[in-house]
């Protein structure tokens, strides 16, 4: 019985002049964003790929000089593209993709779209993940706020009940008849999806990115779920279509369009972070007073110069078996990263609270959570851009305490004068950056994943009881 | 048919064969009499076979306002045409309703062949079919596919050959039956709600002015089919402002009036005049 109903529903919407208009402009929508995204994925990876050969190829090609300058040289670390960043870019555009890493600073990053953007784009890009999270559920309260309601207005919802039909079974076959037509937009992109990332990724990144991509369909298929199911228990209520409509466009527009923005400014109100301009200004009065403001660093050398002769049983350092300058020179960094984690860590401390704000909120929003999830497994989310950037921080100071041990150890003779060339810049490895699995994946979206969860079954429950009530008078 | 027989006997066998009815062997039947407000008996039994429909002191008031439908004791058998005459507002749809258990009812019940509709909605469906004065069917499928879903929904699938035979019985053909819905007339549409109580195997058939606006020779083959469905032992229950048709087609006939069922009366013998003076006498009073 259920497959019945929810066929006629299909062959009704599929007959529909409206439907197949709404649905066609929103596949087509889809599909655009779909092959931007592709040829961005194409671009960015080439480019990335490039870069970072580049940028290896002249590390290593730098001439005999003092492993310090090849510090100050420093390199880039690239954050790796994921194939799903196609459909979701998150983050990313007003994060960054890549960070210099140079001695004595942990910089920001740079290659920020946002920056670059022109006003027009500030109104949003057109991202696969936008027209899944924002016009799919706006297509799906179309073909679905009359299903109940227009029944009821033409009288056949009379004619429907008369028989005996279970509300259970209505409800069901309705439901997956909206289903079936979204369906019709749905399933071309998704095939088009694998085909091009069987075609566009290797073997192994490929099995990697499906299974991400698989539970990202999983997670948009609840999101979507969760829509038909309120927008049907509204039908179900609601006294005309029209009613029904009203009051589905006004959750549509709070999920979309207001809850996003008032969560955001909510979440920094919250949690206010410092402006850029403070945040460089506090670090750079931290590294002269250090963490507690009290400290210099003079006082620390002078302390540490002691600890080292003491260890070496000298009373000057020229008379060290090592390079004394390689070892203040990893001081000096070792003074610096404690600054950098204070703020870098409070900084980061405040981004999750905020994050945790949002997700939390999804409460109210479902968006929220399907926009966490889909971000986190896109890998454009904010958690994986600031394991990105502790990993490439990791990698600038084993770049740097490589170089200092080199002067530490190999230039006691040479003093200020010591050069090294391609040993020392070999013993770099190159930065190499793995996306993370599923597993801490869903682990920082735990709470946008109970959300959608929530969401969908309080959607079913919506459903259930509103069919079960249903007036056919 | 006229299978029921009104009982005038004293008051204390009235008494007997009321506590007999509970234990569901006798029917009651309110029956007011032309030009009396209200009946000598409150609850004139009836003997009567199984009925089909049966309302026992069935009620509905809504909001709070004056009773829609007051106290309707009524029986219809299998193979019975019962035709409810009154104005509008007079509680005709509402006792439709009731059967259907599209409403609740304030007081009293309403049971399809024995089963209360309030504890067995589902089931009690099952036995009917529903013609209200506008068949409303999806516009956007063709008769043909209206008549599958339904029929398919009613627990009765078919091949879709096997359909056709349905649609002639009810005087459409196979082309017509191929169209969409959009392209029917109000006369089509009503014949597809017959069909699909023929392809339901309906045991009782509700319906709400199903001849409204109809023209005559399509009410007329409207009148057939429910006759020939009644020979095959449908009970048949229609609401209607129409006296001719109510006589031509019904076995039975009754008046309503602010919700109370005010006279009931076999057809057999019945001439329109009469009908005709008996209905304005209750309108009148």
């Amino acid at each position: 019985m259920i497959k019945t109903i929810a066929y006629k529903e299909f062959l009704q919407m599929v007959r529909d002049g409206r439907v197949k208009w709404a649905a066609g402009i929103v596949f087509c929508l889809l599909l655009a964003s779909l092959v931007v995204g592709l040829r961005h994925y194409q671009d960015l990876s080439a480019q990335h790929e490039l870069a970072q050969n580049k940028v290896r190829e002249q590390w290593l090609s730098q001439p005999e000089q003092n492993p310090h300058s090849g510090a100050h040289y420093g390199t880039y670390a690239f954050k790796p593209k994921t194939f799903l960043s196609s459909v979701d870019t998150g983050v990313e555009p007003y994060v960054g993709a890549a960070v210099w890493l140079e001695a004595h600073n942990q910089n920001q990053f740079q290659a920020r779209p946002a920056e670059d953007a022109t006003a027009v784009e500030r109104f949003g890009q057109l991202t696969a993940a936008v027209v899944l999270q924002i016009l799919l559920p706006l297509l799906s309260i179309l073909v679905s706020f009359s299903v109940f309601a227009g029944e009821r207005e033409d009288g056949t919802l009379r004619q429907l009940v008369s028989l005996g039909v279970k509300p259970s079974h209505l409800a069901a076959g309705k439901a997956l008849g909206v289903a079936g037509a979204l369906a019709m937009v749905l399933v071309p992109a998704v095939v088009m999806g694998v085909i091009a990332l069987t075609l566009l990724t290797d073997l192994a990144e490929a099995r990697a990115d499906l299974g991400r991509m698989l539970l990202m369909g999983a997670f948009y298929l609840l999101y979507f779920g969760l829509f038909i199911g309120v927008s049907l228990a509204v039908s179900a209520r609601a006294r005309s279509s029209r009613l029904a409509l009203v009051a589905l466009l006004g959750f549509w527009i709070f999920n979309s369009l207001i809850a996003p923005r008032v969560v955001s400014d909510l979440s920094r109100v919250l949690f206010p972070g410092p402006s850029n301009f403070q945040f460089e200004s506090d670090i750079k009065l931290a590294l002269q007073y250090g963490v507690d403001g009290n400290t210099t660093y003079r006082e620390v050398e002078k302390k540490r110069r002691a600890e080292v002769m003491a260890q070496y049983g000298v009373d000057n350092v020229r008379d060290l078996p090592v390079n004394f300058a390689g070892i203040r020179l990893q001081m000096n960094e070792d003074w610096g990263y404690e600054v950098f984690d204070k703020f870098y860590g409070d900084l980061y401390q405040n981004f999750r609270r905020q994050n945790r704000v949002q997700q939390i909120s999804a409460v109210v929003a479902p968006l929220l959570a399907i926009r966490s999830l889909s971000m986190g497994l896109a890998g454009t989310d904010y958690y994986l851009h600031q394991d990105f950037a502790e990993r490439a921080e990791m990698h600038r100071r084993l770049e740097i305490k490589i170089i200092n041990d080199d002067i530490t150890f190999n230039g006691a003779e040479a003093g200020r004068e010591y050069v090294n060339g391609i040993d020392v810049w070999e013993k770099v490895p190159p930065f190499d950056y793995q996306m993370k699995p599923v597993s801490w994946i869903l682990g920082n979206h735990q709470v946008s994943l109970l959300m959608l969860l929530l969401w969908f079954g309080f959607a079913g429950v919506l459903l259930c009881w509103a069919t079960r009530k249903i007036e056919v008078v | 048919m006229g299978q029921q027989k009104e009982w005038q006997g004293p008051g204390w066998l009235n008494e007997c064969l009321a506590y007999a009815s509970i234990l569901g062997k006798i029917s009651i039947e309110k029956v007011v009499k032309p030009g009396q407000q209200k009946a000598k008996f409150n609850h004139i039994p009836a003997l009567r076979k199984d009925a089909m429909l049966e309302a026992t002191d069935l009620s509905k008031v809504y909001d709070g306002g004056p009773p829609a439908l007051d106290s309707l004791n009524l029986t219809i058998e299998p193979g019975e045409i019962f035709c409810l005459l009154g104005a509008n507002g007079a509680g005709k749809t509402t006792t439709i309703n009731l059967f259907l258990n599209f409403i609740e009812p304030s007081g009293g019940t309403a049971k399809v062949k024995g089963l209360d509709v309030t504890q067995a909605p589902l089931e009690t469906k099952k036995y009917l079919a529903y013609i209200p004065e506008q068949v409303m069917l999806y516009r956007n499928l063709t008769g043909l596919e209206n008549l599958e879903y339904f029929s398919a929904l009613a627990g009765r699938r078919y091949e879709r050959s096997a359909l056709l035979p349905f649609f002639e019985q009810v005087g459409l053909t196979t082309e017509e039956a191929h169209k969409r819905i959009s392209t029917y007339s109000k006369g089509m549409r009503q014949k597809v709600g017959i069909a699909i109580a023929l392809a339901k195997k309906a045991e009782a058939l509700l319906l709400d002015e199903p001849t409204s606006g109809l023209d005559p020779k399509a009410s007329n083959e409207f009148s057939g089919l429910l006759r020939k469905m009644s020979s095959e032992g449908v009970a048949v229950f229609m609401a209607t402002h129409d006296l001719f048709r109510a006589k031509e087609t019904g076995t039975r006939v009754g008046i309503m009036k602010h919700g109370r069922l005010v006279d009931t009366m076999d057809t057999e013998g019945l001439q329109h005049t009469d009908l005709e003076r008996i209905y304005l006498e209750h309108m009148h009073d």
